[in-house]
């Protein structure tokens, strides 16, 4: 009887609770949205967003929010914010390749710059980010660089994922090596390699977040 | 700091009422000029064709949501620049910067814009 109390109040509380919005972050095509579907497809069974070779697919923020994760018995629940692809630049021509028309390149473009700004935006709002990047391109470039340092300016817990590890150029250590400061998780957003390690990071990293 | 109408080049002194009314041209774009960089800024001021002129506005009001046609866009440093139609070059350390306003550059027309009003930080939904 009592046991019963307990769990209806537990539930009751664990429904009341507040999402910890949960921002992935990194430049485009590191495998942010392949991410943020492999935890969707997991606890909820359906994916959040599209995912192409060609460049800045996702153009706008989307997010799904009560997503409950479990990892070794323990319950959270997540808001997720899948943000467009930080770039330096964005030239239509990159996506020419990709047999898009000039029109639809160009358009793309835009959509991605302002994409880029929105990601920006919605920062302020995230309480831990998942910073996700090919582990196969050198980190050490001026996107990465730059998000990384402006988290940890806003005190934003951080929590880096190598991503594609299943890929032969990957390399975690560059990473590491790269970002010592923080933890790295190398993981295959796309068949699941080593993601329950991320869960166990993930939790992790949500303890450190700053109580709203 | 002066103002400079990007359309018809006039110079307004900071804080004209013209800056938040439009200039006396009709145009409600502005470049945001520091004194020393005036005489610099002004020989890169390019020409455009009117045309142009409307495609750059319909672009940045599209890329910023200012939905207002009226609502008036100083110019100011850039940290967003299209090179040309298509191609954009980003400052993100300056867009990260959360006490700066988020500024385009085209430069097919080579201006800067300051989007200060719609950069609110409870903007989303």
């Amino acid at each position: 009887m009592i046991r019963t109390i307990f769990e209806k109040l537990a539930s009751w509380w664990f429904k009341n609770k507040k999402d910890i919005n949960l921002g992935f972050y990194g430049p485009p095509n590191a495998g942010k949205t392949s991410l943020a579907n492999r935890i969707c497809k997991d606890f909820l069974g359906e994916e959040l967003g599209k995912v192409s070779k060609i460049p800045h697919e996702t153009r706008e923020v989307q997010f799904r929010e009560s997503v409950e994760v479990e990892y070794d018995g323990k319950k959270m629940k997540l808001k997720l914010v899948d943000t467009p692809g930080i770039a330096t630049k964005v030239d239509y021509e990159d996506f020419l390749k990709y047999k898009l028309k000039k029109s639809e390149a160009k358009k793309r473009a835009k959509e991605a710059t302002q994409g880029i700004v929105e990601a920006i935006k919605w920062l302020e709002d995230m309480d831990v980010v998942v910073v996700v990047l090919d582990a196969t391109e050198n980190p050490y470039n001026q996107v990465n660089i730059t998000i990384i340092g402006n988290l940890v300016a806003r005190k934003i817990p951080v929590l880096i994922v190598a991503n594609k590890i299943d890929l032969k150029k990957a390399d975690i250590k560059r990473i590491k090596a790269a970002f010592p400061e923080y933890p790295v998780v190398g993981i295959s957003a796309k068949y699941g390699n080593n993601i329950e390690e991320f869960y166990r990071e993930v939790f992790n990293i949500s303890k450190k977040r700053k109580k709203k | 700091m002066p103002h400079q109408c990007v359309h018809c080049g006039k110079i307004y002194p900071t804080g004209s009422k013209e800056i938040l009314e439009g200039c006396s041209c009709g145009s409600r774009f502005f470049y945001y000029i520091k004194d020393e960089e005036y005489q610099k800024l002004k020989e890169k001021i390019p020409l455009l064709t009117k045309e142009e002129k409307k495609q750059i506005e319909r672009d940045i009001r599209e890329m910023s949501g200012i939905k207002k046609e009226d609502a008036p866009i100083v110019l100011d440093l850039e940290s967003i620049r299209a090179i040309s139609p298509g191609k954009f070059e980003i400052d993100i350390v300056n867009l990260f910067n959360k006490h700066r306003p988020i500024i385009y550059k085209v430069e097919e027309g080579k201006y800067i814009i300051d989007l200060a009003s719609t950069f609110e930080k409870n903007k989303k939904n």
